[in-house]
């Protein structure tokens, strides 16, 4: 078995993962080295929320294994790949609507008894997005992508190694996404590593230094920004371009 | 196949027998509409009800059988458009909904017939085989449930009604868009799940006291079978549930009697349920990908 | 314990702030001097009123708070009535006997509620396998007692009794109290006060949180790093203890317990209390239980055996037109709405499908 290199916080071998006839995932392989800042996308259908679920522990894969930190995690379920230092959101919404930010805040904070990170990036997150002002409201009366800005902030609060991110800027104004890309590429230049999935170009281009491309449920492509977003192939699984005859 | 064998045989035989009737109308309704109907037992008490009174107003018992079916039947549906169709999407709310309906019933039934009915003498004998006898009419109640899972089978496989049924069963939404009245499936399934219920209460009346909480002694057993079963697959987990749990009522009740056995069968469904949640017939899903690899 | 207080005061259930709480202490007066005016049948009636209280508090915080609904309460009221029997019947001779006795049935019903909850909880199966699995057990127990009339069937002297059940328990005495009577009755007010008090703080405080968290997004919870099937096991046992204690009351009260405690009418009644009081809120559930208990004893003292239709009515009525409890909608003004909108429109509303 390989060892992981010290620095590889997540990894992934040869997860697979079929629904029916539907093959989710196939045999995907996947490093996210600390403080890297990875995109993750894909043309509709590619797999990139099972992709996703599969390293978060939601999804039980049916081949393959899911390491962190070293630590073959495929079995934990969860909540305790949660303790073991990643941060998790999605794209529904799920902050906890009834309570206040302070208090969603706090309930992340609780989560388990000790071993938490430092929370450096969280109070840097939660500085950049102004959440200390709407601190006492309660989530439902929050706008959309403070909402969001919340789920992050939450995902923040024990100190995670890592960041896993699911769309976490579907359905905000191009400025907001801007800004949240600003945000998250700062956590990562003073070490946060990030999986971002993601389908808005414009915050792939800014934030991601490298980019893994699924198609059909494996790894199409995978690399610095440039030179995948260069691809011509890439740009045909997005764009379905038929190719001209050849010759 | 000396007696012993054929006794066992026989023990078995009636057990699953009597898992499937108990529990074939609470499975169809759940595969659907995912809601457990609590008032489950009293449908099954309604259909014995209703076997009685036709036999004791002269009609012969298979046609009385096949009155109490469609007597509780069309119970359901009334039901269904009245109260149960407030609670699609709110299973809990089912749930306890109709546990109200199934305490009317019962009390209800006290209330206006008393505390008994005259009873169904048992149909056909026995034969014996050796030292043991075996009653005739449980012999046909193990054909008639293998009759039934066949009649069911084909219902749903072979009819536009059992395709409507499935393709709601899996896509609700997409089936409303293909221009399905899933309200109207609903509907009828929910009757069948409750005739089915009743006619096994008829079927099981002559082998037992019929008084208004006759329903309870079923409850036990019909919902172990269902929560072993699971609602992935209607027919499939009913089959392989009552199968399932008679081979392990079997032995245990003809050791230690019959309340061990139904004993065993709840600490088979607790062992059960921690390693496969969904029951048994997400099983099917699981070795075809098994097979797959 | 300012801390308490202020937690005491939280949001989480219907009333609070001094108006509310000067009116709890009038409520609690009232209980009190209540028997100064009553005879001693009469106390021991309310005290029978007031004594499921407990398990009801249990069952909103399960249901209500936790969202995790189980049928099976009284199984756990049953294990503690049989064993405190058992436990004191064996320990007449002994001084502290009888509260050694409560505690052993405490303890019961916690682990047998703990190891049950373990395979249901871990399991993560499906919400409705819950209340059918829990029900079932009530189910078996309470057959599994009713066949124990043979002689043979006793632990040390105590005869199980089988469907006649258990007579003679004996009553708690602590010190030279014999609990019965007026004493009984002051110890039920106690009790239903403390359990009030204590639940509120914990619903209030993290655990709590946790747990209606828990209920409002399973899978949020869980990826925050919550371990969840702990959080509904704790709940469960929490729920399944404070069955226990009305058990145990309940068998202070009569010095009896049969088998048809645990069966399937009786497994209804926590249900209904709750479901028509209204599940989210401990104070809705324990006035619904007191209310309830009341108008089932007095329809069935006068002969009318009409009281579980009434009820299993009640219920349905409920959970169609009024979801969230009958006291929990009046105290949410929702009543107000739907009478306005009665007024508003001729027709009757129509019954959609699906959600």
């Amino acid at each position: 078995m390989v060892s992981d290199a010290a620095d590889t916080i997540l990894r992934a071998e040869g997860l697979s993962k079929r629904f029916g006839g539907v093959i989710a995932a196939d045999g995907i392989h996947f490093r996210l080295q600390r403080g890297e800042m990875r995109c993750v996308v894909g043309p509709n259908g590619a797999g990139k929320s099972t992709f996703f679920a599969l390293l978060c522990g939601i999804l039980r894969p049916d081949s393959g294994r899911v390491f962190l930190k070293g630590k073959d995690v495929t079995d934990l379920p969860a909540f305790q790949r949660v303790r073991m230092g990643i941060g998790l959101t999605f794209q529904t919404n799920r902050a906890f609507h009834a309570l206040t930010v302070a208090e969603n805040l706090e309930t992340a904070r609780r989560a388990s008894a000790g071993g938490a990170g430092d929370d450096a990036h969280f109070r840097a997150a939660y500085a950049a997005f102004e959440l200390a002002a709407c601190s006492n409201l309660p989530a439902r009366e929050l706008p959309h992508h403070q909402l969001q800005w919340l789920e992050i902030c939450m995902a923040l609060r024990r100190g995670p190694d890592a960041l896993l991110l699911d769309e976490p800027t579907a359905g905000m104004s191009p400025g907001e996404t801007m800004f949240t890309a600003d945000v998250l590429k700062t956590l990562s230049r003073d070490g946060l590593a990030l999986i971002v999935v993601e389908h808005d170009v414009a915050f792939v281009r800014k934030v991601a230094e490298t980019l893994t491309v699924l198609h059909q449920g494996a790894v199409f492509a995978e690399g610095p920004v440039e030179s995948v977003t260069a691809r011509e192939d890439v740009r045909e699984i997005y764009l379905g371009r038929v190719r001209e005859a050849a010759g | 196949m000396g007696p012993e064998l054929a006794s066992i045989l026989y023990q078995f035989g009636t057990n699953a027998a009597f898992l499937l009737l108990s529990a074939l109308g609470l499975i169809v309704i759940l595969g659907m509409m995912n809601i457990i109907n609590l008032a489950h037992g009293e449908f099954m008490m309604l259909g014995a009800y209703a076997a009685t009174f036709a036999v004791h107003r002269g009609i012969p018992f298979p046609l009385a059988v096949i009155v109490a079916f469609f007597a509780t039947a069309l119970f359901g549906i009334v039901l269904e458009r009245l109260v149960i169709r407030r609670f699609y999407g709110r299973e809990l709310g089912a749930l306890v909904t109709t546990w109200g309906i199934s305490l009317i019933l019962a009390q209800g039934a006290l209330l206006l017939f008393g505390p008994y009915m005259p009873s169904i003498p048992i149909p056909g004998g026995a034969v014996s085989a050796g030292a043991f006898s075996f009653s005739v009419y449980w012999l046909i109640l193990i054909g008639i449930s293998i009759a039934l899972v066949v009649a069911l089978t084909i219902v749903y496989r072979a009819t536009s009604f059992g395709l409507q049924a499935r393709a709601t069963m899996q896509n609700p939404t997409m089936a409303r868009s293909l221009g399905i009245r899933i309200g109207r499936i609903y509907m009828l399934t929910f009757g069948l799940g409750a005739g089915l219920a009743g006619l096994s209460g008829a079927l099981l009346a002559p082998t037992t006291s019929i008084a208004p909480f006759m329903g309870q002694q079923f409850v036990a057993p019909a919902f172990i079978t269902v929560v072993v079963g699971g609602g992935a697959n209607v027919i499939a987990g009913a089959v392989g549930s009552s199968t399932f749990l008679a081979l392990i009522e079997t032995p245990v009740s003809l050791t230690l009697g019959t309340f061990y056995g139904t004993m065993a069968l709840l600490v088979m469904a607790l062992l059960i349920i921690r390693v496969l949640p969904a029951g048994i017939s997400s099983l099917g899903g699981r070795l075809k990908l098994a097979a797959a690899r | 314990m300012r801390r308490l207080l202020h937690l005491l005061n939280g949001p989480h259930d219907l009333g609070r702030g001094p108006v509310f709480w000067s009116g709890m202490a009038l409520l609690g007066a009232a209980f009190l001097a209540y028997p100064t005016v009553a005879s001693s049948f009469g106390a021991t009636n309310t005290a029978y009123y007031l004594l499921n209280i407990p398990m009801a508090l249990g069952l909103s915080l399960l249901w209500g708070y936790g969202g995790v609904l189980s049928f099976g309460q009284v199984a756990f009221y049953g294990i503690a009535g049989y064993t405190y029997g058992i436990v004191a019947g064996n320990l007449t001779d002994v001084a502290w006997g009888t509260p050694v006795a409560a505690l052993v049935a405490l303890l019961m019903a916690g682990l047998s509620a703990a190891a049950f909850g373990y395979f249901v909880f871990y399991g993560r199966v499906a919400a409705w396998i819950v209340p059918i699995l829990t029900l079932v057990l009530a189910l078996l127990l309470s057959t599994f007692l009713g066949l124990t009339a043979g002689y043979q069937w006793r632990v040390g002297t105590v005869q199980l009794g089988g469907y006649n059940g258990m007579t003679g328990i004996p009553s708690l005495q602590i010190g030279g109290i014999s609990f019965q009577d007026y004493a009984f009755f002051y110890l039920v007010v106690a009790v239903v006060a403390f359990c009030y008090v204590a639940l509120r703080i914990w619903l209030n405080a993290h655990r709590g949180q946790v747990l209606m968290a828990t209920r409002e997004d399973m899978l949020r919870t869980e990826l925050l790093g919550y371990d969840v099937r702990l959080e509904q096991l704790r709940a469960f046992v929490l729920a399944s203890l404070l069955a226990g204690v009305s058990g145990l009351l309940y068998v202070q009260w009569g010095n009896y317990i049969t088998p048809s405690a645990m069966g399937l009418q009786q497994a209804a009644l926590p249900v209904i209390w709750v479901a028509v009081g209204g599940r989210d809120s401990l104070l809705a559930a324990a006035i619904a239980t007191f209310l309830l208990n009341q108008l089932t004893y007095v329809l069935s003292s006068s002969g009318n055996q009409s009281a579980l239709v009434i009820v299993g009515g009640l219920l349905v009525a409920v959970m169609m037109f009024s979801p969230d409890g009958i006291i929990v909608g009046l105290a949410r003004g929702r009543w107000l709405s739907t009478l306005r909108g009665w007024r508003g429109t001729a027709r009757p509303r129509e019954a959609t499908n699906g959600q």
